[in-house]
């Protein structure tokens, strides 16, 4: 009985969910705002809702540091959690539809598409994602899987009368929904051999002895195979160019980010809960037997060792071939996918703390780039290719330094936070042995470099052949632009606070039950 | 004493940005006052690295001017800098020849003026930053960031195949030194199971005892980050397009500084961090160097381009100042050292030189001149005397530091040290054949009646350089004095343990290079 008043105690939900709560009611504010201001002239309405949008989730950042941070009772019910980990990721994400909002303000109104709904989608994109990371039960973490994906099909499909919008969206949404499936068959073997849905009881039935039961390992396999997907590593990867090509700038931005560090935060934290022996180091007498879970390394790590080789290697290789920016950007998030599985691989907490890392500072840079590419492209799909870019670094000498200063901070070199993000999953890596993987992973890396530099010899070293217009710069792009550089910038010089923080966040992993 | 000196020189160019940031440069006037503004800066710095030069004890072998503050603690990385005999003059090599090459630089570069100082100046605090880091994380920071300035100077500031040459050096050097970072996280971990401490520390890191297998390996790709820069033979390849390609100002940089890098870097990292690794290679990077010294000599010769030319006596210089470290004597370590800033005055003077006609004819084909001397007098007579001096004529800079570097290897290895000499006057040939068919005999060209000989400015920045041949090749006391205690420091942290598994380089030898056999068996 006490249980179940503290269960449904408001305040407890409240502190455990308040960001998510926060993000679901704006959005149904933001739909009574919409059709308040019918009157108003559409593209007057829409910048309004944008700044609404930003300043929900700025609401949502601020209540998840402040209150959700510290909590000591993170689990809600058995279904949500709001241990340090899960809220690090659910701000990264805010973060990163915060400045996708920003930016999206100019981006629609280049584009002449200044429908409410934008907003709306991303803020339930956003929402979907928080809760995803923030499930601890595998079922919710089907359901926000999909409350995540759907907007986000949607937004992909945002510019109607696009070819490549529409097919990249139907592509990502019939894909996805075979991703989602695989996963939800995962869900369903470890249920029926466990009998439970929530990670920690998992980790406590697998240590049982279970582990060793064929069936689990087809389980794991098909949660991974899920995950993977929405991650893009190879070879789960085949949707990513045509989406990321078709969406909108910002949207790729936001979906290259967001997506990104949802999936790898709930990958995270299933595979180490879950499958690991983490919570045997939470001193907990119940999680002791999770030691046994050790084992199960066997089986995963070559896995990951040789998906996350894949993954640097043919992202990097295929975007040198690339002619458009947004398709070779998305390959690069590609690679960048298979840097952070070095930290996944690691198993260590350097390695959890990279990721964590490198999610934030991959958020501001990749963000920062679309950025860049959308203004240059003034509307959609006008000026991507590499040969537009020609001589682009002296007509517009701050665009042509910021995505300058972006890519060298995706070819991951010093001293902007690509570096240091790299560094760190590098090393955890090392720390663990792997000097094979590693070395064949710095070396995918000079790839990247090529043609990540490859873009600034165009802006700087080639006459242009074209003559290219950029698109309108609204304010609130160039804050978020400007946000975002500093903080590579930022990043890059003076880490530690960072890294602290992330470190503390996957400590508290051992901490979910 | 107590101000940190070294940050002050370290981050005084980039001082100068925002100004030059500031500034216009749709005028001549704007233009003029961006130049006046980074060589000001520039100037500056060397004044600055004065300081350096008069509060440096050379009695003691250590490191001075150390500063050491935590950076990212929980990884052991400081911000940690320090300066001992064997930096000493490549830290002011490096302000020296900065506001020279800026001087140089103001009538041949004259589009995109404020982008150019400014990746001089970035470039100049990159190299400072490399040559003083004393912790292997802050190294590697500099170590890469230096690597876009170039990239652009050479890229945007180059001739017709500069693309082709910026990328080649950007990749060449990206694959070395992400190989490079890889190991030095291997080293730091591998002091970490041993000491429990997390450091990146240089000095925390010499002597960690290391799986004999690691220590080859951590070595070879040490060695291969450094050998691309210095560059060793056969890993040079990129150096001849990078120097033809680049402006006047970028070769100056390259050959007087860059390549130094190289060399540094074996001597402070690869080298002490992995004595037996070192070992292990030595009779390869001997051999190398011996074939660069012969094969740089041989394929400068034929070079139709003046400036492709010194490129390739760069090669060949290298390897003396390689073969110098290798042979682990005193007298030759301090030639090395010597020989470092020998090349970077001289090899840094004839780049000039190059740029000067270059810039008066727009072509450095050795053909199209003939006779100059006649029309360029004071042109001429400095041309002569830098020629001199790379050959190592006595009494010029480049003598002593042959000299130095010949003795030194003859005591260990006579057969090595017969081939290099013979480097020695294969370089007579060269550059003199050059000489001749550039500055005596008719003129042929009437392109060349109405050469201009050299102006005022062409002047002030070679004539220090020429002071320097001279003073270099008279005293060398004064430079060499500098080094003595903490070149013997660094002969004894090499050498003690390479002495012990010498018969395993012996087998090493017999089992990978039958050609060293010999060099070896000589001794």
């Amino acid at each position: 009985m006490n249980d179940l008043t503290y269960a449904f105690d408001l305040s407890h939900l409240w502190q455990v969910t308040g960001g998510q709560l926060i993000l679901i009611l704006a959005g149904l504010v933001l739909i009574c705002a919409d059709m308040a201001m019918m009157k108003t002239d559409e593209e007057v309405r829409s910048k309004r809702l944008g700044w609404l949008t930003v300043i929900i989730f700025g609401l949502t950042a601020s209540h998840m540091m402040s209150r959700e941070w510290d909590l000591h009772n993170t689990v809600f019910m058995g279904i949500f959690s709001a241990d340090k980990f899960s809220i690090f990721v659910s701000i990264v994400m805010v973060i990163s539809g915060l400045l996708a909002a920003l930016m999206s303000i100019g981006y629609l109104q280049n584009n002449k598409v200044t429908k409410g709904e934008y907003y709306i989608l991303l803020v339930y994109a956003v929402a979907g994602a928080v809760g995803l990371v923030q499930s601890v039960d595998l079922l919710m973490m089907f359901i926000t899987l999909e409350v995540m994906s759907l907007a986000i099909y949607a937004l992909a499909a945002f510019l109607k009368n696009d070819q490549y919008s529409q097919e990249g969206a139907l592509k990502y949404f019939l894909l996805g929904s075979f991703g989602s499936a695989i996963f939800l068959f995962g869900v369903a073997l470890i249920y029926g051999l466990t009998g439970t849905i929530n990670i920690t009881k998992i980790a406590q039935a697998l240590s049982g002895g279970l582990y060793n039961n064929p069936g689990v390992l087809l389980a794991f396999v098909m949660l991974m195979a899920g995950l993977f997907f929405k991650m893009a590593m190879v070879p789960f990867h085949m949707w990513t160019p045509d989406v990321y090509e078709g969406s909108p700038s910002v949207v790729t931005g936001f979906m290259a980010t967001a997506v990104k560090a949802a999936a790898f935060g709930v990958f995270i934290k299933l595979l180490f809960v879950s499958f690991s022996p983490i919570l045997s180091q939470s001193g907990q007498p119940d999680f002791s037997s999770t030691v046994n879970l050790a084992a199960l390394g066997a089986y995963w790590k070559p896995v990951v060792w040789w998906t996350a080789l894949l993954t640097m290697f043919f992202g990097n290789l295929i975007a040198v071939s690339q002619q458009n920016v947004k398709r070779m950007l998305a390959y690069s998030s590609i690679a960048h996918a298979g840097y952070m599985a070095l930290g996944i691989l690691a198993a260590n907490g350097e390695g959890r703390m990279g990721i964590l890392f490198y999610l934030f500072a991959y958020t501001l840079m990749n963000i920062g780039a679309f950025g860049v590419v959308y203004v240059i492209d003034g509307k959609e799909r006008n000026a991507q290719t590499l040969d537009d870019y020609r001589g682009l670094g002296y007509k517009y000498p701050a665009l042509g330094f910021l995505m300058g200063l972006f890519l060298v901070a995706m070819a991951g070199l010093p001293p902007t936070a690509g570096f240091i993000a790299k560094f760190y999953v590098f090393s955890a890596a090392i720390k663990e042995g792997y000097f094979l993987l590693a070395a064949l992973g710095v070396l995918t890396s000079v790839i990247g470099a090529y043609y990540y530099l490859r873009v600034i010899y165009m802006m700087y070293m080639k006459e242009e052949i074209r003559d290219v217009v950029r698109g309108q710069v609204a304010a609130p792009t160039v804050i978020a632009l400007v946000i975002t550089a500093l903080g590579v910038l930022y990043l890059g010089i003076l880490p530690e606070r960072l890294a602290t923080i992330a470190n503390m966040a996957q400590q508290s992993l051992a901490m979910i039950f | 004493m107590n101000a940190p000196i070294l940050t002050y020189v370290t981050f005084l160019p980039l001082f100068g940005v925002p100004f030059i940031l500031a500034m216009s440069q749709k005028s001549d006037t704007g233009k003029n006052i961006i130049r006046g503004i980074a060589l000001v800066v520039s100037i500056i710095t060397f004044i600055a690295s004065l300081r350096i030069y008069f509060a440096f004890d050379p009695s003691i072998a250590g490191f001075q001017f150390v500063e050491d503050h935590p950076w990212i603690t929980n990884y052991g990385i400081h911000y940690h800098m320090g300066m001992d005999g064997l930096s000493f003059w490549l830290v002011l090599l490096t302000t020296f020849l900065t506001p020279l090459t800026i001087l140089s630089t103001w009538r041949a570069i004259d589009n995109r003026v404020k982008e150019f100082q400014i990746s001089m100046l970035v470039l100049e605090t990159a190299m400072l930053g490399t040559f003083v880091a004393l912790d292997m994380f802050l190294f590697y920071v500099f170590w890469e960031i230096m690597l876009i300035p170039m990239y652009l100077i050479i890229g945007v500031w180059g001739g017709e195949r500069r693309i082709y040459a910026a990328i080649k050096f950007f990749l060449y050097t990206a694959v070395g030194s992400l190989l490079m970072l890889v190991c030095i996280i291997g080293l730091v971990y591998f002091h970490h199971q041993q000491t429990g401490q997390m450091t990146f520390n240089l000095l925390s890191l010499y002597g960690t005892s290391i799986p004999r297998t690691y220590e080859i390996l951590f070595f070879a790709s040490f060695a291969l980050a450094f050998a691309i820069k210095v560059p060793m033979f056969p890993l040079h390849t990129w150096l001849p397009d990078a120097h033809v390609e680049a402006p006047t100002a970028g070769s100056v940089i390259l050959a007087g500084i860059l390549l130094k890098m190289g060399t540094y870097g074996f001597f402070r990292f690869a080298m002490p961090l992995f004595p037996a690794g070192s070992a292990y290679f030595t009779p390869l990077i001997i051999t190398l160097s011996v074939i660069g010294i012969i094969y740089g000599a041989l394929v400068a010769m034929v070079q139709p381009d003046i400036k492709k030319l010194v490129a390739y006596s760069s090669v060949s210089h290298l390897g003396y100042c390689m073969l110098g470290l290798y042979v682990l004597t005193r007298q030759g370590v301090e030639g090395s050292v010597l020989q470092m800033i020998n090349h970077g005055i001289s090899t840094g003077a004839l780049f000039l030189l190059v740029g000067v006609v270059y810039e008066r004819r727009h072509t450095r084909l050795i053909k199209e001149y003939g006779g100059i001397a006649r029309i360029m007098p004071i042109y001429s007579t400095i041309f002569m005397i830098v020629t001199l001096s790379s050959i190592g004529l006595p009494t010029t800079n480049g003598f002593i530091g042959e000299f130095l570097i010949l003795l030194g290897t003859f005591k260990v290895n006579k057969f090595a040290a017969v081939l290099a000499a013979s480097g020695v006057i294969l370089g007579a040939v060269y550059m003199l054949w050059m000489v001749q068919r550039v500055f005596f005999g008719e003129v042929t060209n009437p392109k060349n009646f109405n050469l201009p000989d050299l102006n005022i400015r062409e002047i002030a920045y070679l004539a220090p350089l020429v002071v320097l041949i001279f003073w270099i090749g008279l005293y060398p006391n004064f430079f060499l004095n500098k080094m003595h205690a903490s070149v013997d420091h660094f002969i004894s942290q090499v050498k003690i343990e390479s002495s012990v598994p010498s018969s395993h380089v012996q087998e090493a030898v017999n089992m990978e290079l039958p050609g060293v056999t010999v060099a070896l068996a000589k001794e």
